[in-house]
């Protein structure tokens, strides 16, 4: 039986396996005389794309279907799916990073290998079909975020990032086990498919008599989710860590974990819990983090605190599919994170990019469209999709989030949508106002980027520009997903 | 036999669209250092375009109000929402002004761009293609998109090229209205959607949604339209946006873009909502008879000529949108003839006031006079361009007005009153900066050149177009008519 099984994992223990082997040999060569220290993050890097690119291709090639370790991890076309976007978002972040490290004085090769121990707890996470093989997956992954985020000794920004990082994503942590235990102790399982057995016609009320532990069990995960993927009450800390943590290292946590999570609050919320307790939650924090992310990213004047509140907005629309819980809405939450997914990867890479000087204000962007034409039309096109204007990919995500909050009743959640769309859109095109029609006082040259980066641009450029005539295979993937999540009963 | 051909040719009604699309891909890739090549190339792209359109008149059969040279193209299967690509009697003339206006417009700015010379001529195609699309669109998401997808190229034209600081302010007006305009739009589309189950246009217009339904839905698609037309409460931004973009920019703004809301209003809102637009026709008579005195008086005591142009083109799709609610066959039908005379007119006189500011960099009134003097071929193309604005018989302008005012007294006489009193104002803002810009003595020392060859050759198709539709219009008519009675029968209009 643990044949199967182990073969199920194969492209977890591969990475795993990966992992180590790099530490290894980045410890060795790197603390060598005989090589003269060699500073390695370059090579890590190439090394850890390589062990990435090769466990993307073991996940596709293995069976979409398994149920390893006693029903503790699921591997369904969710799971497949959804793995082989985190990896491919793994593997780009790690094309972003490679000459950024170095950029930003950060010549430790343990970057890299803290890459990839995270994203072997991602893969986990995707797959954990049980409260504690979940838990046991998110913790790893957010310690490894910690130590990145504080990775830059040197600067007082990433210290006191990776502080607070740590402080409110273990105080997370702590609700989310706190809501397992309440779980674990008004039912006695920690099992998803049991526990969905036991709640399904369950009436979750506040007040029902002995139902209350279950309902506060459900309120804290809730809370402690929420926390992670920065929903608006609760997210208090993201602008800070993500202005504060070294650019590469934000551009990763901006980007996985936001895939690992969701999907695991998809089979948490939509298949263990399914109740409208969740729903109101989700109704609530959606509409707060769409208008908060588009009123609050309209002061602000540094980059990474835009893109900060710009993805908490994009969080909000996601939770617009959370919210609706029908088929609909769940595959517009998988199209919605797979599209700004790429839109991130986008911006994160161009923000790389221009490093002449610290990158830092968004007013340093005046005069990028004479400077490095091509660039700037990049991120104007990648800020309009974010705006979410047609033809492009974000129209598709937000269209059809809308449509699945119209299909499920939802007006009030579309309309607020629609209207902190267009606010949104203001604080977008302000990028675009800046690049082309300002005359700024200084010029800022930027170095050219590496081929590596502005090939992952293109890619990234190409698929957001043309997306719109060609969206059928991504839908009828999302659909496959959300029909996996819903029906395997 | 022509229909057999069109069906079988490889050069179909979807190789339009993308066609100034690709045009456009293949001069991004050109070096920016050879500017002549790029030049010639962008406006061949659009020419190419246009002389496809010649070629579906000619087999356009008018004696049905069939869609014609239907093409469907799988685009999301599961979902049944696919790209049908047709044209009937609506959308044939609004298609023939973008695709001549553009390729002819676009050396026209030329000389006066300095910065981002081969940007400016990828931009033009690009938008050309997204209009071509929203008026071939039998379907009702794909036309919001490339609605919507129109104010990407249009905010990057007025804000790199516009000619003064305030044009960031357009830019930025602009951007948000159509924008807070078109979601509302989106909304109801997605609803639309939801409740029936298609986006098909055909199968839309023979759905029946109840009376209060019909009523929430035509306010949202109102939203969007009512700003691209532009109705009176949401006008500020076309004014705003006419003056600070580039002369080219403001040909696109005032022949084309304003057609799409009332090409919206024939082609969704009348047909799918029949009854929500009986109900709502006062309230469109009632804003648009507004809107004709307001902004024609406005005209008057405003100093830039390319705000008065700008405020005659309000007032004139208010005519327009006065004869699209008089739903009957003449009313619908001078409305759509006065969509294409109207961008022929106003996108005119905007080159004109253009050429001015060229030469002069500037365009406040009181700097220029005694233009025949110094300008005369300039001065004469003004004069009938003028003239036609003000609707005189045997200009096109006349032909749409005439049937838009008869339409609307069969419905409402006070109406078809007060707008008639727009024919008079438009004469007098019209003739008096006519005689404040040309007459008079010359107020400036500096010498300037008459146009040469090139700038008048421009005006011909225009020139042409105007005195055909004025002097010979029954062509015009023809194919549509079948296609507006079908509308207004289908709406039973006709009491």
């Amino acid at each position: 039986m643990f044949e199967h099984d182990f073969s199920a994992l194969f492209p977890e223990i591969f990475l795993i396996n990966a992992t180590i082997i790099l530490l290894l040999y980045g410890v060795f060569i790197s603390t060598s005389k005989q090589y003269d220290y060699l500073p390695l993050v370059r090579n890590a890097g190439w090394l850890g794309l390589l062990s990435v690119l090769i466990t993307i291709v073991l996940v596709a090639a293995g069976a979409p279907l398994a149920n390893p370790f006693y029903n503790n991890l699921m591997k369904d076309n969710l799971t497949y799916y959804c793995q082989i976007f985190l990896l491919l978002s793994t593997a780009s972040t790690i094309v972003m990073c490679l000459d950024s490290f170095k950029q930003e004085s950060l010549n430790a090769f343990e970057s890299i290998v803290l890459i990839l121990f995270p994203t072997r707890s991602m893969l986990f996470l995707i797959s954990a079909y049980d409260s504690i093989a979940m838990y046991l997956a998110i913790e790893p992954q957010s310690l490894c975020f910690y130590a990145i985020a504080a990775s830059k000794r040197d600067s007082e920004f990433s210290t006191e990032a990776g502080l607070k990082y740590s402080i409110s994503g273990a105080f997370s942590s702590g609700i989310l086990l706190f809501g397992r235990s309440m779980i674990y102790g008004f039912t006695g399982i920690t099992n998803f498919e049991e526990l969905a057995k036991i709640l399904t016609g369950y009436e979750i009320t506040l007040f029902g008599a002995e139902s209350s532990g279950i309902f506060m069990g459900i309120l804290f995960i809730a809370v402690g989710f929420l926390f992670k993927i920065t929903a608006v009450p609760f997210h208090m800390w993201a602008p800070d860590v993500y202005e504060g943590s070294p650019t590469p290292v934000t551009a990763f946590f901006s980007i996985a974990p936001k895939i690992s999570i969701l999907a695991n609050m998809l089979r948490v919320s939509i298949y263990s819990f399914y109740d409208l307790a969740w729903q109101e939650l989700f109704f609530f924090c959606s509409i707060a983090s769409l208008i908060s992310g588009a009123l609050a990213a309209m002061a602000q004047k540094r980059v990474k605190r835009l893109l900060a509140y710009s993805s908490i907005g994009h969080v909000g629309y996601l939770l617009i599919g959370f919210s609706c819980g029908t088929i609909e809405g769940i595959q517009s939450l998988l199209i919605g994170i797979l599209i700004y997914v790429s839109m991130t990867i986008n911006a994160f890479a161009i923000v790389l990019a221009l490093r002449k000087t610290r990158f830092e204000y968004i007013a340093d962007l005046g005069a990028l469209a004479r400077t490095n034409p091509i660039l700037a039309i990049t991120l104007s096109i990648t800020m309009f999709s974010y705006a979410g204007i047609p033809p492009l990919a974000g129209f598709r995500s937000k269209f059809y989030l809308f449509f699945a909050a119209l299909g499920c009743g939802a007006y009030l959640l579309a309309l607020i949508g629609v209207v902190t769309s267009v606010i949104s859109c203001f604080h977008y095109i302000r990028l675009v106002k800046i690049m082309y029609l300002d005359t700024p006082k200084t010029w800022i040259l930027y170095k050219p980027m590496e081929p590596e980066k502005s090939l992952l641009l293109a890619i990234s450029f190409l698929f957001i520009s043309l997306f719109f005539p060609y969206p059928s295979p991504l839908f009828s993937v999302t659909h496959k997903m959300a029909l996996s999540l819903c029906y395997i009963r | 036999m022509f229909q057999f051909v069109a069906e079988f040719s490889p050069a179909n009604l979807s190789g339009l669209i993308p066609c100034p699309s690709l045009g456009s891909l293949i001069l991004s890739v050109l070096p920016d250092s050879r500017i002549r090549p790029i030049r010639s190339l962008g406006p061949c792209a659009s020419l190419i375009t246009s002389s496809y359109s010649p070629v579906f008149r000619m087999q356009f059969d008018n004696s049905t109000a069939k869609s014609q040279f239907v093409e469907t193209l799988r685009w999301l299967p599961y979902s049944n929402i696919n790209s049908v690509i047709g044209i009937d009697g609506l959308p044939s003339f609004s298609v023939v002004p973008t695709t001549f206006l553009i390729p002819i417009r676009i050396p026209v700015g030329w000389s006066s761009i300095e910065s981002y010379k081969k940007e400016y001529i990828i931009a033009f195609p690009i938008s050309e293609s997204f209009m071509i699309a929203v008026f071939r669109m039998l379907d009702i998401l794909l036309p919001h998109v490339f609605l919507e997808s129109v104010s990407i190229p249009m905010f990057i034209i007025m804000g790199v090229w516009g000619s003064r600081q305030r044009k960031i302010r357009a830019a930025y007006q602009f951007f948000l209205y159509t924008l807070l305009g078109s979601v509302f739009m989106l909304l109801a589309i997605l609803f639309i959607f939801i409740e029936t189950g298609t986006t098909d246009l055909h199968i839309l217009s023979t759905t029946e949604f109840s009376e209060r339904r019909q009523i929430s839905l035509w306010l949202a698609l109102l939203a969007s339209f009512s700003v691209k037309v532009p109705m009176v409460p949401v006008h500020i931004w076309l004014p705003e946006a006419h003056v600070e973009a580039p002369t080219a920019g403001s040909v696109i703004l005032a022949g084309i873009l304003s057609k799409l809301g009332t090409y919206g209003f024939s082609r969704f809102s009348i047909p799918m909502f029949p009854e929500a637009t009986l109900y709502f026709t006062p309230l469109i008579h009632t804003s648009s008879v507004i809107a004709i005195p307001y902004t024609s008086l406005t005209t008057i005591r405003q100093i830039d000529p390319k705000k008065i142009i700008a405020y005659s083109s309000v007032a004139h799709m208010n005519f327009v949108t006065i004869g699209m609610f008089s739903p009957n066959i003449q009313g619908i039908e001078g409305s759509i003839l006065l969509m294409p005379s109207h961008g022929l007119v106003s996108s005119a006189l905007s080159l004109c006031v253009g050429a001015l500011y060229d030469r002069h960099k500037t365009r406040l009134v009181k700097y220029h006079g005694g233009l025949v003097s110094t300008m005369p071929n300039p001065s004469i193309i003004f004069l009938f361009f003028t003239l036609a604005n003000m609707s005189l018989p045997g200009t096109s302008s006349f032909i749409g007005e005439f049937p838009i005012l008869v339409g609307a007294f069969q419905r409402n006489s006070l109406v078809a009153a007060l707008a008639a009193l727009g024919m008079i104002l438009s004469a007098a803002y019209s003739l008096w900066l006519y005689n404040r810009v040309v007459f008079g003595n010359s107020k400036t020392l500096y010498k300037s050149s008459d146009s040469d060859r090139r700038e008048v050759l421009i005006f011909l198709p225009s020139i042409s177009g105007v005195i055909w539709m004025g002097v010979y219009p029954s062509v015009f008519p023809e194919c549509m008519h079948t296609s507006v009675s079908n509308l207004v029968q289908h709406g039973k209009f006709d009491q």
